[in-house]
């Protein structure tokens, strides 16, 4: 059955064209995605998210398990910190990207794909066998609303909250408009933003206030379809497309979130370790296509007329006009930023070429 | 009589009018969404019904278009190609695709009226 959240008939009144994401009936756009993304890059946008997952880790172990599942070192993450990780199979594939919230000695959050929730408690009870860890999966618990765009700042302000105490990848408990919750500096458009957890029955309440205290910011109710052009232009990964079982950190891209020096054992480190130090037979590129045409998810990448890669995500990027995509190629040092490679679109081969990622410059850094 | 009470329709959504000029429903440009791409086919190219002849694709997703007819391309709406955003604002008057020279006349008492194809996606 696809699960609606406490939001539905929000967006349902809004006029949101709905579809099926991930077993959940989710609004893809409210108007239209271009406008939707302008909105988010120029001013504030809200988004119901509360499809994701959110798993509360806790217990005399919690810290020491967190470690035993991620790359990054968990023992390092402060009080209120967030910390962007992936969840490695013994192979270091990916099994789900996560953040993990540092909430209290022995006591974090980890939010989740929604495609991947029960992948990651499969994974993570396998895991926490002889540990005192209690893995509480509160995600028909909570909704998440974000607020992102250069103007959430100033949105949150209105709202009654002190914004200059709290710095990006942190997580605060706080009151806002009378309700309690959790508001993280976080998001997935490349910009800044707030997500804010709060427990179901108050979520509609709360949607409801954000739009009204919004408008004078030009606020606008953002879908899933800006959602992703949004984090596309911020080359940021979307599993399913660019990360999935049979890619590891390193040839995802994700290096700088892999610690070089971590002590402990995790799940797939032997595989991850070995490709830093020797190297990995793919890489993930960003492009830009030559023409108006399009590269989508799936289309094949040619170089010097023999196959290279797949593209795993693709779009116009309604910032710039251009075509954009990510796709893994063979890890050839002449495919590299400025080079020139094909993508098979309709059976026919377009030029596009190799450029820096992230797509747009990054703004969202506090 | 407005334009929509001459066209003939496609379930997959395309209109032809005067036997000639093909285009995509409202219906079809409102599901789709901010339209940034079409592919059109070639003056003198020829197509069976239900073939392939066009691509459109919107910020979403990539669409095939079909022949609602039998015919050979007479003339193309080039202009669309470098706009294909103007779709969104108007997929009639000037946003239609092709003109054809259509190959089976009995092919077209298979198309539905406006009235009908609004009455089936209901």
């Amino acid at each position: 059955m696809v699960k609606e959240t406490y939001l539905h008939d929000k967006h349902v009144a809004l006029g949101a064209k709905m579809v099926d994401f991930a077993g959940w009936h989710m609004p893809v756009q409210y108007s239209s995605i271009i406008e939707e993304h302008k909105t988010v890059r120029e001013n504030v946008g809200l988004f119901d998210v509360s499809h994701m997952g959110e798993v509360f880790v806790s217990g005399k172990d919690a810290t020491a398990f967190l470690n035993k599942i991620v790359p990054q070192d968990i023992t390092k993450l402060a009080y209120e910190k967030a910390v962007y990780c992936q969840l490695p199979n013994l192979k270091g594939g990916l099994i789900d990207d996560l953040i993990i919230y540092k909430l209290g000695i022995e006591s974090y959050l980890v939010i989740c794909n929604a495609s991947r929730i029960d992948e990651d408690l499969n994974w993570i009870v396998r895991n926490k066998r002889g540990m005192d860890v209690k893995i509480d999966n509160q995600s028909h618990n909570y909704s998440l609303l974000a607020i992102q765009g250069p103007k959430a700042i100033n949105l949150m302000k209105k709202m009654g909250y002190d914004i200059e105490n709290q710095k990006s990848f942190t997580i605060k408990p706080a009151i806002i408009e009378g309700i309690k919750l959790l508001a993280s500096r976080t998001g997935y458009t490349g910009e800044d933003g707030f997500e804010l957890l709060v427990e179901n029955e108050y979520s509609e309440f709360l949607w409801d206030k954000i739009l009204e205290k919004g408008v004078e910011f030009g606020i606008k109710p953002i879908g899933l379809g800006a959602r992703d052009t949004l984090r596309l232009e911020a080359a940021l990964h979307l599993y399913g497309n660019d990360l999935d079982e049979n890619t590891t950190p390193i040839e995802a891209g994700l290096s700088w979130s892999v610690p070089k020096d971590k002590l402990v054992n995790y799940n797939g480190k032997d595989v991850i370790m070995s490709q830093i130090k020797d190297g990995v037979s793919k890489k993930l590129i960003g492009l830009e296509m030559l023409d108006r045409n399009i590269a989508r998810h799936g289309y094949d990448v040619y170089y010097n007329g023999e196959k290279t890669g797949y593209i795993t995500s693709g779009c116009v990027s309604p910032s710039t006009g251009k075509n954009i995509a990510l796709a893994y190629v063979k890890n050839d040092k002449d495919i590299c930023v400025g080079a020139t490679i094909q993508v098979m679109i309709r059976e026919k081969l377009h030029d596009a070429k190799v450029v820096k990622r992230p797509f747009i410059e990054k703004r969202n850094r506090v | 009589m407005s334009f929509k009470d001459e066209i003939l329709c496609t379930k997959s959504h395309e209109y032809i009018w005067n036997k000639s000029v093909i285009g995509l429903t409202d219906y079809a440009i409102e599901q789709l969404g901010d339209i940034v791409f079409l592919e059109l086919p070639a003056v003198g190219d020829e197509f069976k019904k239900g073939e392939t002849f066009a691509n459109i694709e919107s910020v979403k997703a990539a669409s095939e278009i079909y022949m609602p007819v039998s015919g050979k391309i007479v003339e193309v709406n080039e202009s669309l190609v470098d706009a294909p955003e103007s779709l969104n604002e108007d997929c009639y008057e000037n946003g239609w695709l092709v003109k054809i020279d259509p190959s089976d006349n009995d092919e077209f008492s298979e198309l539905m009226t406006y009235a009908d194809y609004k009455e089936e996606l209901e």
